[in-house]
């Protein structure tokens, strides 16, 4: 039986993201409720379920572009609700699933307000994100908006890389890709969280999923069941998603 | 035939002529040429009978200036009906600069403190104002979602709501004066303003109607730039939430 998260109420020694009762609606519409789970630093847990199962939704909730209605987000123990904002996106960074292209070059897409922060700015970091990503030095002259789909997801992890966040919320990162570059993807995915980082991965891939994730939080029917791999993605695992 | 009834006559016959030609050129047009040209012969005898009645009793030229900036301001905020608040914005981003304008222009003995002179400075700036919010304010409400992504991104990056919002009010707001300017640019030389106009019609000097023409065209940059900046300095709050986040017009919050 996979277990409630919520039932596990230890504190985490790593630190990361603990989802507390979140209920979320869009209008007069409740999208999910009831949604508990962790998110550990160090770790990738994949959020799986159809489309339009609040996945999107959800990740948006864990940097408050989106404020739940009920329940909260706990960032190494505090409420990401009293924290500052501008800070918790730092901290808590966030790929979209077709990234936006900010206008100027891949370096200033990189270094993007990150004006006060000139040691973040510096080109050894910009190098160091970049490469992370898998691109190459080169790459930081480029005009961004000019690159290929593929090239712009990387950018963007890139980009969510520089400013040194504890968590990274990937929405779909897979979704355009063949198996090849998706397993250039879970690579990357896989070299974050051991380097420390936490991350949080939306995805309708099973496969992918199982690929990469520690632990699984599956939505369905407007509410979240969370578990081991095993458990949850049962004999869909392996499988490539329609 | 008296010089009246020639106009009449004239302007009458040219819409019919407009009226027939679509007519015969099945464009659909006919009926709404027609009541637009009635519209237009009603609103100005209206006009023109409380104009004249105005210039004797100076206590309605307040009232009439007033019922300019709130005819105007609810054109403009039915344009970024999509914001809340969107006709107060219209109010302040139109009256602040067009009326302010105004006042000093009188203030400086530019014009003379009287109706006849007031009435048709304050319209035209008014007129000036309402168009200039209007196109920063459509082009806004427009780009907040069309670039919801952008902002989105942008705010994932650490940004705050104002921020975020402030490659699409530069946007908004050059797009705005570009049109604006060029018509300042070409006064004289493809168009012939409608102050000069009026005043050579009405029996001013060629000079005195190019100076007032000239005065009043400046001051209009001034004015539609102020009422452009308001606009998107009021429609960034409007559209700012709590949370350093951003209201998308005509999404679901």
């Amino acid at each position: 039986m996979p277990a409630r998260a919520d039932d596990r109420t230890d504190d985490l020694p790593a630190g990361g993201l603990v989802v507390r009762g979140l209920r979320i609606a869009r209008g007069e519409r409740v999208v999910l409720d009831d949604v508990s789970f962790e998110a550990p630093k160090g770790t990738v847990t994949a959020l799986v379920g159809p489309s339009g199962s609040g996945k999107s939704t959800l990740l948006r909730c864990l940097n408050r572009l989106l404020v739940p209605e009920a329940g909260g987000v706990l960032l190494d123990g505090a409420d990401t609700a009293v924290l500052e904002p501008t800070e918790l996106r730092r901290r808590v960074g966030l790929v979209a699933q077709t990234p936006t292209m900010l206008s100027g070059t891949v370096r200033e897409n990189l270094a993007y307000g990150l004006a006060r922060d000139a040691e973040a700015a510096a080109e050894p970091r910009l190098l160091d994100a970049l490469a992370h990503a898998g691109l190459a030095a080169p790459f930081l002259d480029r005009p961004a908006t000019e690159l290929s789909g593929g090239e712009r997801a990387r950018v963007a992890l890139a980009r969510a890389l520089t400013r040194g966040p504890e968590l990274l919320l990937l929405d779909e990162p897979t979704a355009a890709l063949d198996r090849a570059a998706a397993r250039h993807v879970a690579a990357t995915v896989t070299a974050l969280a051991r380097d420390g980082l936490g991350l949080v991965v939306a995805t309708h891939d099973l496969a992918f999923a199982a690929d990469v994730a520690d632990r699984v939080v599956a939505l369905h029917d407007g509410t979240a069941t969370s578990g081991a791999p095993g458990e949850l993605l049962g004999t869909a695992a392996g499988e490539p998603a329609p | 035939m008296s010089q009246p009834a020639a106009q009449l006559a004239a302007s009458a016959a040219f819409v019919l002529a407009a009226a027939a030609l679509a007519y015969r050129q099945r464009l659909g047009l006919s009926r709404t040429l027609l009541t637009a040209a009635l519209r237009a012969a009603v609103q100005l005898a209206i006009v023109g009978a409380l104009i004249a009645l105005v210039f004797r009793v100076p206590a309605l030229a307040v009232a009439f200036v007033a019922v300019m900036v709130l005819t105007a301001s609810l054109t403009a905020g039915s344009r970024m009906r999509a914001l809340p608040g969107s006709r107060r914005i219209a109010v302040a981003a139109i009256a602040l600069p067009a009326l302010s304008a105004t006042g000093v222009l009188l203030l400086v003995g530019a014009f003379d403190a009287t109706p006849r002179a007031t009435i048709p400075t304050a319209g035209i700036l008014i007129g000036g104002a309402l168009l200039a919010t209007t196109l920063t304010g459509r082009r806004l409400v427009e780009d907040l979602a069309a670039g919801a992504d952008e902002i989105e991104a942008r705010l994932a990056l650490g940004d705050r709501a104002r921020d975020a919002l402030v490659p699409l009010t530069r946007r908004a707001i050059a797009g705005t004066m570009v049109p604006l300017t060029d018509q300042t640019r070409s006064a004289g030389l493809v168009t012939l303003p409608g102050t000069f106009v009026g005043l050579v019609l009405g029996g001013a000097s060629p000079a005195t109607a190019a100076r007032v023409q000239l005065t009043v065209l400046l001051t209009l940059l001034l004015v539609q730039l102020l009422s452009a900046l308001l606009t998107a300095e009021l429609v960034t709050r409007a559209a700012t939430l709590p949370g350093e986040r951003v209201r998308v017009p005509g999404a679901v919050a």
